[in-house]
This record gives C-alpha cells, structure tokens and sequence, in this order.
C-alpha cells in the first residue's frame, strides 16, 4: 500500500469514525445507531493511537502518540472522579466508602502523573524530541481549567445557596491552573524550556480564541440558513371558527361544571 | 427593560467576566515575564478560527440530516450548510495560497490544511479535559455534600 493511502485510511478515515461514531452515539434515537456508533469511535480511537506503528514515516503519528499518552491519566482521573461522586449520597447504586477512597487516590494519581508530564522524566517524547502536540494539549487544558473554574465559582454563586465549600474547590481549582502556568514560564522542566511553554501558552490562548470565534460563526450562519429556510415556508392551515352550534354545546358543558353544585352534594 | 432582564444581563456579565479576565490577566503576566516575541500569534489564530469555522459548519450540515428527518427532508439548508462548508474550505486553501500570509513550517498548502486540522483536535481534546476535571470534580463535591434538612420553627 502506498503511503499516503496507508495515510488516508488509518488516520484520515479512522479521525471521520470518530467524529461521525460520536455523533451517531450522541444524537441517535435508534438503539443499534447509537452501538454502531460506539463501535466506530472505539476502532477509530484505537486506529489513531496505533499510528505510531502503522504510520511511522508520517507526522500525523505525533497525534496518535499523544492520545495514546494520555490514556492513562485520563481513565484514572474519569474513574477516580465517577467513584468520588457515586460513593456519595445517590439514591441507587451507592458505591462504598472504600471506593470513594481508591476513587481518590485514582484522581490524585491521575494528577501527579499529568504534573510528571511537565515537570519530570514523564513528557511525551516522540521520535527523539518532546512530541510537538504536548506543547498544544497541556497549555490548552491549563487555560480550559483555569477558565472553566473561574465561571464555575460565578454559576455556583449564582445558582446555588450554601455552596461554599464548591465555591472553594473551583477557586483552588483555579489558583493550581494558575500557579502551574507561571511556574512553567519561569522554570524549566527536564524536557520542557520555560520560555517555549511561555510562547506555547499565548499559541494556546490563540487556538482556543480562534477555534471559539470560527464555531460561533459556523452556528450564527447554521441559524441564518433555517431562518431563512423557515420564513419562507408556507403558515400552517388556520382551523375555521366554531359554529353557533358548537358554541352552544360549549357552553353547555361549561355550564354543567362551573355551576357550583357538585354530584355528591 | 424590566428588572428581571436586566438581573439576567447583569448575571451573564458577572459570568463572562469571571471566565475571562482571570485568563487574561494570567496570559498578560505570562507575556510580560517570558514572552520575547508574539509573531506568529495572529497565524494560528487565523488558522485556527478558519479550521474550526470548516468543521463546525461539517457537523452542523450532519445535524440537518436529523433537523431533516422532522421537516420532510428540505433541500435548502442542506445546500446551504454545503456552501458553507465550501466557503470554509475554499477560504482556507486561499489564504495558505497567498505566500507567508497564513503558512507555518509546512511546505504545502494540503500539508499546513491537515496540520489545522489535527491541531484543531487536541485544542479541543486539551478543552474537554480541562472541563471533564472541573466538572467531575464540581459534581464529585456536590454529590457528597449531605442532604439538607428542613428546620422547623419549634412550636
């Protein structure tokens, strides 16, 4: 097989099952759709994270690198938070307090391990140099806990009563995003200068800017073409007014229930 | 304006902002203490809104297919996400056409398309990570606050 073909089919193809697994998974109303969409997300998924082997000469493998990098911490802390929030107080399907326990030692593992991505031996090396996409991932998710934290203290102080100790959690949340950006960009990691984390970090905020611009272009465009496409569909037929005689035999029943005599009186 | 609206514009300000000037107080210290040089910073954000501009109007022209499935399947908001999704595409390869405007270290106009593209997805795996852990910790405390009790006045 050719390269780019080879290219073509275990990564371009393999991105479109995700994208489109996801959606059928998401969206279908129709119990096999939603299983076919299961299943072409997770042979999708799994296509992409073995690219390092199927695809070597290309650089798109970079990509497949680095999500299967983070497999790791990302169950842990995806089944470490489900264990804390379901040892609590659910109505059904409680789990124990001994769950609750493993369930944060994942969360705080699953921590410590992206840290050592940064900040030890642990960053994503691929061939030989740091995998250019961490420089991408980890300033983005800094940037996104930062931001979702901070507007998760407002909501929690807007909508909640006594939520104090929530409140707590996002600004700590907040302050560790924090604290971790400006460490990055005065220190060096092992792998990691603190001046290309620093540049990569605004690259980030650019990214994100930029991809929030372009969606909400997309969506305002979306909604204009239904508008448009509504306002020019014909008004749904009007019911004719009613007839003296239904008139009357309205009022008739009205009369039998707003008389103020009960049957039982 | 009633009161209420002006309650709810209030409310969504005081969320807007706490979302974003913790941020860009952070980006603006950061670039104070170790940023020599932003160039390049405009590139990615042109790069990034076209990218996400092209791919989000894909995904909105598959949701028609549902929205269709209601309406007794229309054809002209099909065709016109369909324009869109080309005027998005056909935006992109112009502006990488056109030299130094929008090209990175890429050598070509396909290859720096494709590199938007996957950079486009760990953006937005880097963002559903970031919310997954706020949220799932935010849930995760909710759930073990103990219930509420109702105090009654003691006779």
């Amino acid at each position: 097989m050719e390269e780019a073909t080879q290219a073509f089919v275990f990564f371009w193809l393999a991105g479109l099952f995700v994208v489109l697994g996801a959606m059928l998974a998401f969206f279908s109303k129709v119990h096999w759709q939603r299983r076919l969409g299961g299943a072409l997300f997770g042979s999708g998924l799994l296509s992409l994270m073995l690219t390092p082997w199927t695809l070597p000469f290309s650089p798109s493998s970079a990509f497949g690198h680095l999500l299967g990098s983070l497999v790791g911490p990302v169950v842990l802390l995806g089944v470490g938070l489900y264990q804390i929030a379901f040892s609590g107080h659910v109505p059904v399907g409680r789990l124990s307090r001994t769950d609750r326990t493993v369930g944060i030692v994942m969360v705080v593992v699953g921590v410590l391990w992206l840290e050592a991505m940064h900040w030890w031996v642990l960053t994503p090396t691929y061939p030989s140099e740091v995998n250019k996409y961490w420089y991408i991932f980890w300033p983005t998710m800094l940037l996104a806990v930062l931001t979702c934290s901070s507007a998760g203290y407002a909501v929690v102080g807007l909508v909640g009563e006594e939520r104090q100790q929530e409140q707590r959690l996002m600004l700590v949340a907040a302050a560790l995003a924090i604290v971790l950006m400006v460490l990055g960009s005065l220190f060096d990691g092992p792998n990691v200068e603190h001046q290309r984390f620093a540049t990569e970090l605004l690259f980030a905020a650019a990214d994100v800017f930029g991809a929030m611009v372009g969606a909400a272009v997309a969506i305002l465009l979306f909604a204009v073409v239904l508008a448009v496409y509504e306002s020019q569909q014909p008004a749904p037929k009007r019911l004719d007014p009613p007839t003296q005689e239904q008139l009357n035999q309205a009022s008739q029943i009205i009369a039998q229930h707003v008389g103020g005599e009960g049957e039982d009186e | 304006m009633k009161m209420s609206d002006a309650s709810l514009l209030r409310s969504l300000a005081r969320l807007g902002a706490f979302a974003v000037l913790p941020m860009t107080a952070v980006l603006i210290l950061v670039w104070w203490l170790s940023v020599d040089s932003t160039e390049g910073t405009l590139v990615r954000f042109s790069n990034a809104l076209l990218t996400s501009f092209t791919f989000v109007s894909f995904i909105l022209l598959m949701t028609l297919f549902v929205y269709g499935d209601a309406r007794k399947r229309p054809v002209a908001p099909l065709l016109g996400m369909v324009l869109s999704v080309l005027l998005g595409a056909g935006m992109t390869v112009y502006f990488l056409s056109q030299g130094e405007l929008l090209m990175e270290d890429n050598g070509s106009v396909r290859a720096q398309a494709l590199s938007n593209l996957i950079r486009l997805g760990t953006t937005l795996i880097g963002v559903g990570l970031g919310v997954m852990v706020v949220a799932g910790t935010l849930f995760a405390s909710l759930m073990n606050t103990p219930p509420r009790r109702i105090q009654f006045e003691e006779e």
